[in-house]
């Protein structure tokens, strides 16, 4: 009895020890630092107006005079895990153009993802990212593989929201049980996205890859001293804002995505320094991706919303909305895509200053033969009826805009 | 089981060989379907169990599909830079195997019959499955939907019948079929319908 009792003591014993040397071995063991570089350079033929990012109302990111070679976008990326479940992100890009600093993020998070667990993953973010709201953006940096500029839609919320708080998401993996369907519910509590609204109300909606960064600014000033600063990351009235979203997937061929979103900014408050109101901005989006096996992709994209200020509480608000379909047909490497834009702003009465609509075609050609190059040729042309041209700048209100770009990109990734 | 129609041909029954096709709905042979065949009769033994392996390579589970005796060991190299966390959570078995770079781990027993389906919880879209047999007889279709035993005792067997992309891939199709002596065709028609096959072609810098 006493040797049975001193075997297992000795068992046990061994037991801990080899349980602390794979805890140990585990601690040790290298988990990969991923990372991402790329440089992306431009060719620019445009006729555009004076660029909105140049303080003027043109649509584009390259207008008349900025025809040349440019550089489209530097990035750097990196994924850090932190042990078995955590995992760091940022993200960081030089644009080469009204750059506020020379490199900054425009992604930094926390991630908590644990392993699935009976067919339901939840996956929590902390820190500053985009809403899970573009299915146009999906590649790396928060691109779109379908073409250099994105949509209305998605060249919007790259200029003017982001999420810098805390998300939460739940998805139930039916795919994994043998359905054909998954879902994702999506919620979040964010703040510093108070001026969010304030681009819409200046300059409408435009057409441009460039994502304003966290501590960057849209563009440069018109030169009125009493312009709003264009930083769009800031907390004003203390008050959060919420998102609620869903995802539905049939299989890896169609997802459907819908997201409410309200910045709930108190639009009474108003921060001198930034010579800004908090813009009570809040919209309803939905986006239909459908795939299939002989490399076709439509994509229809939906916004809804308003925005309002209230200085002195005198009521101004301004009703948005943009609408958007593509289709794309990939050829092996090679891939064709065409899109068509609507949008709108309006303030209310018919010709006030603040009305716009219009509408943009857009086609791509790009070719990426691996995970290194990708070149792309773009054609877009946008047409805008936009009150405030012949009220700010003595400009027509109607204008037509056309640019040719080519984008050359080279990309590496790896770890270490 | 209603769903597998039996097209049994008639043909001499003096040897004791079988060759089964597996057809699609469509006419087509359905690709890589995990067959297994065991004695009605339950007398038979589980094959012996084996070593296998399923490899990370490129974000992809190579291969995306085996099939192994019970008992078997499979083991997870993981052949990319990058990390992998392989998961199951099917009641078959459910494991989590963190694969790091450098750090080697234990191949992963599976004991119970069924089938186990494999994520990756870092690549969202990664997926392979285990199919574990206590069949005597097992093996995966070939481009032509076809599988051949060369030498089995007469008998009836119950064949089972398995595919990803089958409209409910969490079971096996089931059907018995009396194989007599001599060569045995069997052709198998798939009345269900079947999935379309995963999108392949994507970079990887899509949908990060």
């Amino acid at each position: 009895m006493g040797l049975l009792a001193a075997d297992w003591k000795s068992r046990l014993a061994s037991a801990r020890i080899g349980a602390a040397c794979g805890l140990l071995a585990a601690g040790s063991a290298a988990r990969a630092t991923t990372y991402d570089f790329s440089i992306d350079v431009r060719a620019v033929d445009s006729d555009g107006r004076n660029s909105y990012l140049d303080g003027g109302q043109g649509k584009l990111r390259y207008d008349k005079d900025d025809n040349g070679p440019h550089l489209g976008r530097l990035r750097a990326a990196i994924a850090q895990p932190l042990g078995e479940v955590f995992s760091l992100h940022a993200e960081a890009s030089s644009w080469g153009d009204y750059d506020k600093s020379p490199i900054d993020l425009t992604e930094a998070y926390l991630e908590y993802r644990p392993y699935p667990r009976a067919g339901f993953r939840t996956r929590v973010r902390l820190g500053a990212f985009y809403p899970p709201m573009s299915l146009e953006n999906r590649a790396t940096g928060w691109e779109t593989p379908y073409s250099i500029t994105p949509s209305a839609i998605s060249s919007w919320i790259g200029e003017e929201i982001r999420t810098i708080g805390l998300e939460g998401q739940v998805d139930w993996l039916g795919t994994r049980m043998g359905h054909s369907f998954d879902l994702q519910f999506t919620g979040a509590l964010f703040g510093w996205n108070d001026p969010a609204g304030t681009m819409l109300a200046m300059n409408g909606f435009v057409f441009d890859d460039r994502q304003t960064t966290l501590f960057g600014r849209v563009g440069k000033s018109s030169g009125d001293p009493d312009e709003a600063k264009r930083e769009m990351f800031h907390e004003m009235d203390h008050r959060p804002g919420y998102y609620v979203g869903g995802q539905l997937r049939y299989l890896d061929r169609a997802v459907l995505n819908v997201l409410h979103y309200d910045n709930r900014a108190d639009p009474t408050v108003s921060v001198e320094k930034l010579r800004n109101f908090a813009w009570d901005t809040t919209f309803d989006a939905a986006a239909l991706r459908v795939e299939t096996s002989g490399e076709w992709t439509v994509l229809l994209q939906w916004l809804d919303g308003s925005t309002v200020i209230e200085p002195n509480n005198f009521h101004l608000r301004w009703d948005f909305n943009s609408r958007s379909a593509m289709l794309a047909k990939g050829f092996g490497h090679h891939m064709l895509s065409a899109r068509y834009d609507t949008f709108e702003i309006d303030r209310g009465a018919g010709s006030n200053p603040g009305n716009e609509d219009g509408h943009a075609w857009t086609a791509a050609y790009s070719f990426e033969p691996g995970n290194n190059w990708r070149f792309m040729l773009e054609w877009l042309r946008v047409r805008s009826d936009v009150k405030a041209r012949p009220v700010l700048l003595g400009e027509p209100e109607l204008a037509t805009e056309t640019k040719l770009e080519i984008s050359v990109r080279y990309a590496i990734s790896g770890s270490w | 089981m209603a769903a597998v129609a039996l097209l049994l041909a008639a043909g001499p029954v003096l040897a004791a060989s079988v060759s089964l096709v597996v057809l699609k709905k469509d006419g087509r042979p359905l690709v890589g379907a995990v067959v297994t065949a065991e004695p009605e009769s339950g007398k038979a033994a589980p094959a012996s169990p084996q070593k296998a392996v399923v490899d990370q390579l490129d974000l992809e589970f190579v291969p995306d599909v085996i099939v192994i005796p019970v008992g078997s060991v499979v083991s997870f190299p993981n052949s990319d830079q990058v990390s992998h966390q392989v998961y199951s959570f099917s009641p078959t078995h459910r494991f989590q195997l963190p694969l790091y770079r450098g750090q080697a781990h234990a191949p992963v027993v599976f004991d119970q019959p069924g089938i186990v389906t494999l994520g990756c919880n870092i690549h969202d879209n990664m997926a392979a499955y285990i199919v574990v047999t206590a069949a005597p007889f097992f093996g995966r279709t070939d481009d032509k939907g076809g599988w051949t035993i060369p030498n089995l005792p007469e008998g009836v067997y119950r064949i089972k019948l398995w595919h990803p992309l089958l409209k409910d891939p969490t079971t096996m199709l089931e059907r018995p079929v009396r194989i007599g002596g001599g060569s045995n065709d069997v052709a198998l028609k798939i009345e269900e319908v079947t999935r379309p096959a995963p999108l392949k072609g994507h970079p990887h810098s899509w949908d990060y």
